[in-house]
């Protein structure tokens, strides 16, 4: 279980996030919504470390990640993996260096940087990239895939991390909807799967709906909003992204293929 | 570890995907051409008898201390230390300016546009060739042979070098320029001279005085070396405290160029992006 | 036809001439003072440089004919019919001839190889060490500030310093012979590539390395595993270029003993004024004018290739 204790993040003059409390239990889909800028990105960073907090606590397991070092740390890193907005993947090398490369804390330095792996590593990383659907790209560059393959790529390598947990930061908002939707659909199956926890940055509400089973909304770095998606009513949606009048149209960033929000289904095609 | 996977699924992958998996010839081909570089490097260091730097570690100790122990420093002649950092200055700064002058008349004769017959331009770029291709240092022992010793074969060896490398870039300049601005002052029924000074000189300028400056400030460092080979300047100065085995004076001469060359880096480089930005 | 008196106005409006001749007038007032001082400065700079130098007309005058005259003692007195003829039956070379003139031809050749090699071993040692000392000395790489600060004044310090001076030093610790050209070159490629290594990282997108950190890799994971791929073909290519230049360092650097063909040549040009010297010079600069051309289409190939 992640515990996530008066968590609180300030550069110079803003509070990126504010005092955040959560409990997430193993095996949990939760997605995080929140406007631009409420913090969204700098909680999950924080989670595994990319960024240090100024104060508070984040307990995994017993033991307090905010204060890990040295090897600790990437421990923890190996068992916490990340996927990112811009995928964040190595281009010019090729798609199975890549995935192999999730397992970096395993394999000795030499063998890491001389690039030698063994036909166990390979192994794995086929299977995961299979899973993806991607294993026929595994001998090419990075960078000659699309956005939408580079992030099943980058999946994959969480993938062979196995880790316990996944953090994705936006992981669809550089994606077309189909792309998005094959995305989505493969975090929830490793959560559904494998019983590993996922933790989303999203920006679509829908995509929040469809996939999560607990969406924590922020606002001005703190935690507005924890519950199901049947309690985020438009109310609270408004109060989250904290418009001042009006309803606020799910439908205008839905990416969704079909209606499934119930509202008038939004032309999405590539 | 990959403890996860079990022998079979392992082998079950390899048939499914073979090209994953690189056999010995492959591997082989990968590590080849870094086991023929170590190869190499090792054979040339013995070669060169590279055990020796490690024989002479004590002379390298020695050495090293007399550079960083400055004795006497008031019996140091500070004044023909200073005059020949001047001395070095003034000979780049006039071998720079005496080949941009010169380079500026070459680099028309050698360019596309303005010399349309091929042979008397390909005889220049030859010539130039010439002037490039052999080392600056090597004209300064040449004219140091033909003038004597002296800041004089210095200011001639970079005039020389200079010619032919800016003479190049400056023709290759002129051979950039955008041609409507030549046809609009041509049109005009304007002369060779005066189309050259309107339509060339205002798209080129600010090209050349940069390349120019930069050229100086690399002609700051190089006079340090010409100065070894006898042409004058603050070279001369520590060739001379080298073989008295003054080295403290050798480490404070040498610091001080390095510093003044850093100057002269700092302020060329603002004036390089101040003209650019212009 | 304007009312030019001044401040005269037409309806309420200034006279445009007179305002035009106002403005370009305050504004050359403005920039004269600059430019007058400026101007001042180069010319007295220039005169003083030429004093410095002996830069006189008088000096240039005896100096000029004296050039021509040694250029003419080292040209070599070869003889139409005699050029291409061989060695007679005694075995010696026939003067007029252009073995007579390269008589040393096999001597130099074997020089200009140890120079060529020197320039290799050197450009490689130097490069691993610029290799290693790229990363620290990258703002956006670096561990922690003062490794950062100290590498780029190391490194500034072995370029800093010609590469004559390394080699006086070196001449002085190992002795006459290549061995300390080899080592002046190459802690001064250090220093060049290393520079040069350390701002192609800089310009280096940090997404990778972020990815590298997300799984847990080390901080030389990250660098090799993140960086590296994406600089590897600039890397290449500046040190191929370095190369080349070494080449020509190489030639040099034998002047102050430390072996190659520079020593030869400094020999030649000391005590012989003959025609060796151009015999010498001619195969220098021929020699580096082939790598030079060698080393361009090996670097267009590999980016040639590398951008497919």
């Amino acid at each position: 279980m992640l515990a996530l204790k008066s968590l609180t993040k300030s550069f110079k003059a803003t509070t990126a996030v504010d005092s955040a409390c959560l409990e997430i239990e193993q095996g949990e889909m939760v997605g995080v919504i929140g406007r631009s800028g409420a913090g969204k990105s700098t909680l999950l960073r924080l989670i595994n470390r990319l960024s240090d907090p100024t104060a508070g606590e984040i307990v995994f397991d017993g033991k307090d990640v905010a204060k890990m070092r040295g090897r600790e740390l990437r421990k923890w890193r190996s068992d916490c993996a990340m996927i990112f907005q811009q995928f964040n993947l190595v281009g010019r090398m090729d798609v199975l260096g890549n995935v192999i490369s999730g397992r970096l804390f395993e394999i000795p330095s030499w063998r890491a940087m001389a690039r030698v792996w063994t036909p166990e590593e390979r192994a794995l990383a086929i299977r995961a990239l299979d899973r993806l659907d991607m294993a026929q790209t595994a001998l090419q560059r990075a960078e000659t895939l699309s956005g939408g393959q580079q992030q099943r790529v980058a999946i994959a390598r969480a993938l062979a991390q196995e880790p316990r947990m996944m953090l994705a930061d936006e992981p669809i908002a550089s994606l077309d909807p189909l792309n998005a939707k094959v995305v989505m659909d493969a975090l929830r199956a490793i959560n559904r799967q494998d019983g590993i926890t996922v933790m989303c940055n999203l920006h679509t509400l829908d995509t929040a709906r469809n996939y999560c089973d607990r969406i924590v909304g922020m606002l001005k770095g703190r935690v507005v909003f924890d519950g199901t998606p049947a309690q985020l009513t438009p109310d609270v949606v408004r109060d989250v992204y904290g418009a001042e009048h009006g309803e606020i149209d799910e439908s205008a960033t839905s990416t969704s293929l079909r209606g499934e929000t119930g509202q008038r289904p939004v032309v999405a095609h590539a | 570890m990959a403890l996860s996977l079990t022998q079979d699924q392992i082998t079950e992958v390899r048939a499914s995907h073979p090209d994953a998996f690189p056999d010995r010839a492959q591997a082989i081909r990968r590590w080849v051409p870094w086991a023929i570089a170590l190869a190499y490097l090792l054979w040339s260091l013995s070669f060169f008898e590279f055990g020796k730097l490690l024989e002479s570690s004590d002379r390298v100790l020695r050495l090293l201390a007399a550079f960083v122990t400055w004795e006497d420093m008031a019996t140091w002649n500070y004044g023909r230390i200073y005059a020949g950092i001047l001395e070095t200055l003034g000979m780049a700064f006039l071998g720079t300016l005496l080949g941009a002058v010169g380079s500026l008349f070459v680099g028309f004769l050698a360019a596309r546009n303005v010399v349309r017959l091929a042979a008397p331009r390909h005889a220049v770029r030859r010539f130039l060739d010439i002037f490039r291709g052999i080392d600056q240092v090597v004209w300064a022992l040449v004219f140091v042979r033909a003038v004597g010793l002296g800041p004089l074969a210095g200011v001639m060896a970079i005039f020389i070098s200079d010619l032919g490398t800016l003479s190049k870039l400056f023709s290759e300049a002129i051979e950039n320029v955008d041609k409507k601005e030549i046809e609009g002052i041509r049109a005009t029924g304007a002369g060779p001279l005066k189309v050259i000074c309107y339509g060339y000189l205002p798209q080129v300028a600010p090209v050349m005085l940069s390349q120019t400056l930069y050229f100086f400030e690399s002609a700051t460092r190089t006079a340090t070396i010409l100065g070894v080979v006898g042409a004058g300047g603050i070279g001369m100065i520590i060739i001379e405290r080298f073989r008295a085995t003054l080295y403290d004076q050798v480490a404070f001469v040498v610091l001080n160029v390095l510093i003044v060359v850093a100057i002269i880096d700092w302020l060329s480089g603002r004036l390089r992006s101040t003209l650019i930005g212009r | 036809m304007t009312d030019a008196t001044a401040g005269g106005t037409k309806g309420g409006r200034k006279d445009p001439v007179t305002l035009f001749e106002r403005h370009r007038a305050e504004m050359l007032r403005a920039r004269r003072g600059t430019t007058i001082l400026l101007g001042v400065l180069f010319v007295g700079f220039t005169l003083w440089s030429a004093w410095i130098s002996n830069f006189t007309p008088q000096r240039l005058a005896e100096g000029l004919p004296r050039i021509f005259e040694y250029f003419q003692t080292i040209t070599p007195a070869l003889e139409w019919d005699k050029l291409f003829v061989g060695r007679d039956a005694s075995g010696d070379a026939v003067p007029g001839s252009i073995t007579f003139w390269y008589t040393d031809f096999w001597k130099y050749m074997e020089l200009l190889g140890v120079t060529i090699l020197m320039a290799l071993t050197a450009t490689m040692l130097g490069a691993g060490a610029a290799f290693l000392m790229c990363f620290p000395a990258a703002r956006n790489l670096t561990p922690n500030y003062p490794v950062y600060w100290i590498t780029r004044r190391f490194m500034e310090f072995c370029r800093g310093v010609p590469e004559i001076l390394f080699a006086l030093v070196f001449v002085f610790m190992v002795g006459i012979g290549p061995l300390a050209g080899v080592l002046a070159i190459a802690v001064h490629t250090a220093g060049a590539l290393g520079k040069l290594f350390a701002e192609v990282n800089e310009n280096a997108s940090l997404k990778p390395v972020d990815g590298i950190a997300a799984v847990g890799g080390t901080w030389a994971e990250r660098m090799l595993l993140g960086v590296f791929p994406q600089v590897a073909p600039n890397l290449i290519s500046y040190g191929l270029l370095r190369f080349e230049i070494n080449v020509r360092s190489s030639a040099i650097v034998g002047f102050v003993g430390a072996g190659g063909i520079g020593q030869e040549l400094n020999r030649t040009i000391s005590f012989y004024s003959d025609d060796r010297v151009l015999a010498v010079l001619i195969l220098v600069v021929v020699t580096v004018t082939l790598i030079d051309l060698l080393s361009e289409r090996v670097r267009e190939r590999f980016i040639g290739t590398e951008s497919t």
